[in-house]
């Protein structure tokens, strides 16, 4: 199962050298009045997408940097833009 | 279908327009649900509908080993019942379901391992499930091939051996369990793709297939690594599943050198020799989530280095086969076994990652018990999705050090 992604600084690299993320999941939620429900939420929840999603990705055996791609997981393959906006 | 028009199971039936309890996914808690619902119910107005072929996904992919002795209160007991059920199920079913209870030999390679194995057995032993700790030269004796020489990467401390453990033909469970739940009336469809759910006023009404529209009161979602995406996807519920693949290979066939099941967490490496001779072999997971069961060199050069430090007999071997398949994982290692909940009528029993086939038998029992009466077994209740709003997670997996998809 071959895997690259691309990292913005060193370019394409094997999918080993990398860390996945967890899905794009928007900001971090504000302490203010947190509900359990959002909390859970962003910590927790995933969509579990078979198709095209945006995913964090750090390159720990590498630049370390912190980004993110779109990847179909239905093909490990990279994308440009998730289907649906092309 | 040109030669052979007649499924193992019995006859086919056309797939009706209505059903009391539709179940989606063909794999072995379906099948298990189904069976019990018709056995200790007399529910049998059930389809189980799967979108490519029974046992298709992690029924037929898992490296066939059970065992009771995880980790927490709320686990040891359901996955003893499981256990206990393979002679049970082998009679009743009046199918050979091979069970072969070798024992299993958990390797521990350091002294903090075999103090987390003592907890272990601690509550294994609490709950009458047999485990002991033994050291590195008993596990030597009982498994001459190991290596328990100081001069390997990780070195044997000891081993938790757990004798009431061992192998199982997961494909004989498939079709024992499917012709058990045919000959009680269930119905199973093989190419019957789901691809919504139907709620009017909060409860369940339907399930849209490639086939048309079922109508139905329950509706149960166990489609192993899929059942995440599926329940997003058709209800909006997110779950907090990771899906990774999983990959494990076959050797060629060899004498017979190997008695148990001999797993390494610090290896990540399980072995055990079939019945054939063939060593199977399973590693850790691709830590990525994906939907693809692809096979990577980067696994077999890890299962090859890892088998030839604590079995080095096993130098040389080749492989032979090597497949891959689905494990929805949760943060902490437990299931997910809710119904009634988000939606009446909808249950769900996901989030196995690499438990699904050990616990198939007992959980199909308490589904079926969930989905019959309406009301959660005292069993299930500690599984609810509820509890990962409440920081109530199980504590499955010893230590969160970094939270990832593969915990």
């Amino acid at each position: 199962m071959a895997l690259t992604i691309t990292c913005p600084i060193c370019g394409p690299r094997n999918g080993y050298e990398f860390r996945y993320g967890g899905e794009e999941k928007g900001p971090r939620p504000e302490e203010n009045n947190l509900t359990p429900e959002a909390w859970c939420d962003y910590v927790h929840l995933n969509e579990c997408v078979a198709g095209v999603q945006q995913e964090w990705w750090f390159h720990r055996d590498g630049c370390g940097a912190w980004f993110t791609i779109f990847r179909d997981t239905t093909t490990n393959l990279q994308t440009e833009q998730p289907e649906a906006s092309q | 279908m040109l030669f052979k028009t007649k499924p193992m199971w019995g006859r086919q039936t056309g797939l009706k327009s209505s059903y009391d309890v539709v179940i989606i996914g063909g794999g072995l808690h379906s099948l298990a649900t189904a069976y019990f619902l018709a056995r200790d119910y007399g529910i049998t107005d059930v389809a189980v509908i799967e979108k490519n072929y029974i046992g298709f996904g992690g029924a037929g992919r898992n490296t066939a080993i059970v065992r009771a002795n995880q980790r927490t209160s709320q686990n040891v007991p359901l996955y003893k019942e499981a256990l206990d059920l393979w002679p049970v199920l082998t009679r009743e079913l009046d199918y050979n379901l091979m069970f072969n209870n070798c024992g299993n030999l958990n390797l521990m390679h350091s002294e903090a391992a075999m103090k987390a194995a003592r907890m272990n057995i601690a509550t294994a032993q609490f709950h009458g499930v047999e485990s002991h700790l033994i050291d590195a030269r008993e596990a030597k004796e009982m498994v001459p091939a190991l290596n328990i020489s100081e001069d390997i990467t990780f070195p044997i401390h000891g081993a938790m051996y757990h004798p009431p453990g061992g192998v199982l033909r997961h494909d004989a469970v498939v079709w024992g369990l499917a012709r058990g739940a045919a000959r009680k009336g269930v119905e199973i469809h093989q190419q019957t793709e789901a691809l919504g759910i139907g709620t009017q006023n909060g409860k369940v009404t339907s399930v849209t297939t490639n086939r048309g529209e079922i109508q139905a009161k329950q509706v149960l979602v166990s489609a192993g690594g899929y059942s995440a995406a599926l329940i997003h996807g058709f209800l909006g519920i997110k779950l907090p599943i990771s899906v990774l693949t999983i990959q494990a290979m076959v050797t060629q066939p060899l004498k017979p050198l190997l008695n148990h099941v001999v797993s390494s967490g610090a290896y990540h490496a399980y072995a055990n020799q079939t019945l054939k001779g063939e060593i199977a072999t399973g590693a850790h997971m691709d830590p990525w989530p994906n939907y693809t069961t692809l096979n990577t060199a980067y696994y077999i050069k890890h299962q090859a280095e890892a088998l030839s430090e604590f079995l080095p007999c096993l130098r040389g071997v080749r492989f032979m086969r090597i497949w891959g398949g689905l494990a929805d994982m949760t943060p902490d290692m437990a299931p997910i076994m809710d119904g009634n909940n988000q939606i009446e009528g909808f249950f769900m029993d996901c989030g196995w990652g690499y438990f699904g086939f050990k616990s198939c038998s007992a959980v199909g029992k308490y589904m079926a018990e969930f989905i019959a009466t309406n009301t959660c077994p005292d069993m299930l209740k500690p599984f609810a999705l509820q509890r990962y709003q409440e920081h109530r997670l199980m504590g499955e997996t010893a230590a969160l050090v970094s939270y990832s998809p593969d915990n």
